[in-house]
């Protein structure tokens, strides 16, 4: 036995209004979402066949690169290098990056930082870093210290902070509130509960992001490096330049071969690091 | 003796708490009972001060708690430990740590920080582990362990902040019937052996009556009743209680289960 709805209604009109509105709100923005896409794709030529004129093309530039082929052992030498350098650009810009980030992270953090402006402006200073892509870095440091990978890993470095901040202070955000409140309701301070109830939390969440970032760094060592931020990718950009396609495969295999290993080697460290159930602790 | 006078915690025009006025001698073991809603973890967490008072004073001796702020406000919560229905324990910290956390307030940051604790320290922890069984487990991470176990940890926590007051908001909630006869007898012979004012929040009448030398009844905020738990009749209850009352009456009482399916328990009477 039940009250009837409409004494409910009237004790809870809160629960009850609006919700067809609400709904019709969610379709038609919906609808005006998938309009504006098909306006875009059209837009950028997609149904306007070269797309599908392109594809034809696309099979012979593949059909040129295979077999993927160095040409001679002096480029298998001379990639081989250069692929190091850049897993080193992309270590270096990576570490570095996390290791300045941190202090700003927690800068940012609701709940680290009480102080609203000491937040907003390490929040708004993230955004700014953030905004500059790494490939504007990039030219920016070969222009301060000169073309080399000490710009290509500077480039990483200032890219990623921004990224690092932004994600270190969100994962501390997200973390239980429980473990800090046991640290209060001891006596201890604002620095314990950070460092006894949120850090333990997050630092499993911090490698495994870092550690992404890595992986990914690698990628984008590979990028600037067209640039001429060192590394492999001024040989790959070379290759492709001087239509050395079956030179340019092998590169691209090479970079994959470095990758997979990356995301190997990263996960036996990750759990490493944070340890199974009952292993080691922050 | 811990006085609460006319405390109120309003969230959004409610009282969650309304009103409450109680006086706390040095020793009793309080009960504080009623149903979900009634406002007791939000008064307990006002005398740690988790929460503060919308109005109202709550006074230790002499100290106005409300008015403390900064560290003498965490020399209070050093004094008046608490134990949480959820534990509240760093879960991937081990054991050790998240006992020598009781110590927090008397640490030096710079050292404590590093996890540089002192064998003074870590004796301590080990001993308050030891005296409920837990000693065994301080190196594995709190979070291994059952939720028992884990409570065990909050209680060593709360023992060496060496507290005058143990604060325990429904310590019981989250355990089975064995582990909630351990929890208890730990709260009380906190209470009898080291002297320590203990105040616990049950949702369970038959525990708190059981284990209690006073009760606490409230209702929507409300102090309702306050007396022994002899004074408590059936009646009373059932308006404490409302819809709940048939969960929390007149159920077997957990104390009733053989010696020999307990742990050891031996707090060393130091």
């Amino acid at each position: 036995m039940r009250a009837p709805t409409s004494s409910l209604r009237e004790r809870y009109p809160e629960h009850f209004q609006g919700f067809g509105r609400d709904r019709f709100v969610a379709a038609a923005i919906g609808f005006a979402l998938f309009a504006l896409l098909i306006y875009a794709m059209g837009h950028l030529g997609f149904f306007d066949g070269t797309l599908l004129a392109g594809f034809g093309r696309l099979f012979e530039i593949v059909g040129l690169m295979l077999p993927p082929d160095p040409g001679s052992w002096a480029h298998v030498k001379t990639f081989s290098v250069s692929l190091i350098e850049t897993i080193a650009i992309a270590l270096l810009g990576t570490l570095s990056a996390a290791v300045l980030a941190l202090p700003l992270a927690f800068l940012a953090a609701r709940n680290v930082t009480a102080q609203r402006v000491v937040r907003f402006l390490s929040r708004r200073s993230l955004d700014t870093i953030r905004s500059v892509d790494i490939l504007v870095w990039a030219l920016i440091w070969i222009n301060v210290v000169g073309l080399g990978p000490f710009a290509g890993a500077l480039a990483i470095m200032t890219a990623d902070i921004g990224s690092f901040g932004k994600l270190f202070s969100e994962a501390m955000e997200a973390a239980d509130r429980k473990p800090v409140e046991g640290i209060t309701s001891t006596g201890g301070s604002h620095v314990f509960g950070i460092r006894f109830g949120i850090l333990p939390e997050v630092f499993p969440v911090l490698i495994s992001q870092i550690l992404y970032y890595f992986e990914s760094n690698t990628r984008s060592a590979s990028i600037i490096g067209i640039v001429g931020a060192g590394g492999i990718g001024l040989h790959l950009a070379e290759a492709i330049r001087t239509l050395e396609l079956q030179q340019t495969s092998f590169i691209v295999l090479m970079i994959l071969v470095a990758v997979a290993a990356i995301d190997f080697l990263s996960n036996r460290l990750r759990f490493a690091l944070i340890g199974r159930r009952g292993g080691a602790t922050a | 003796m811990l006085r609460l006078e006319g405390v109120t915690k309003s969230f959004a025009g409610k009282h969650a708490v309304d009103n409450a006025t109680l006086t706390v001698p040095v020793g009793q073991m309080v009960g504080v009972i009623g149903r979900s809603g009634a406002g007791k973890s939000t008064l307990l967490r006002m005398i740690n001060r988790l929460g503060d008072p919308t109005s109202g004073r709550i006074l230790f001796g002499d100290t106005d708690v409300t008015a403390l702020r900064g560290r003498p406000l965490r020399a209070w919560r050093a004094r008046c430990a608490m134990i949480f229905q959820q534990f509240n324990l760093a879960g991937r910290l081990d054991v050790l740590t998240n006992v020598l956390m009781g110590r927090a307030f008397h640490m030096p940051p710079s050292r404590a920080l590093l996890k540089m604790w002192t064998d003074e320290e870590k004796a301590q922890a080990l001993s308050a582990l030891e005296s409920l069984d837990m000693a065994r487990m301080a190196g594995q991470r709190a979070e291994t362990l059952s939720g028992g176990q884990q409570q065990r940890v909050a209680i060593a926590r709360a023992l060496v902040q060496e507290p005058d007051i143990v604060l325990a908001d429904e310590p019981i909630a989250s355990l089975d019937p064995r582990n909630t006869k351990v929890v208890m007898d730990a709260l009380q012979h906190i209470n009898r052996h080291l002297g320590i004012t203990v105040i616990c929040n049950l949702h369970s009448l038959d525990l708190a009556r059981g284990y209690c030398d006073r009760l606490v009844g409230m209702s929507a905020g409300r102090v309702v009743f306050d007396d022994a738990p002899a004074a408590l009749t059936d009646a009373t209850a059932r308006d404490l209680y409302g819809l709940e009352a048939g969960d929390v009456i007149g159920h077997a009482p957990p104390m009733a289960l053989p010696a020999g399916a307990q742990p050891g328990f031996a707090l060393a009477g130091s």
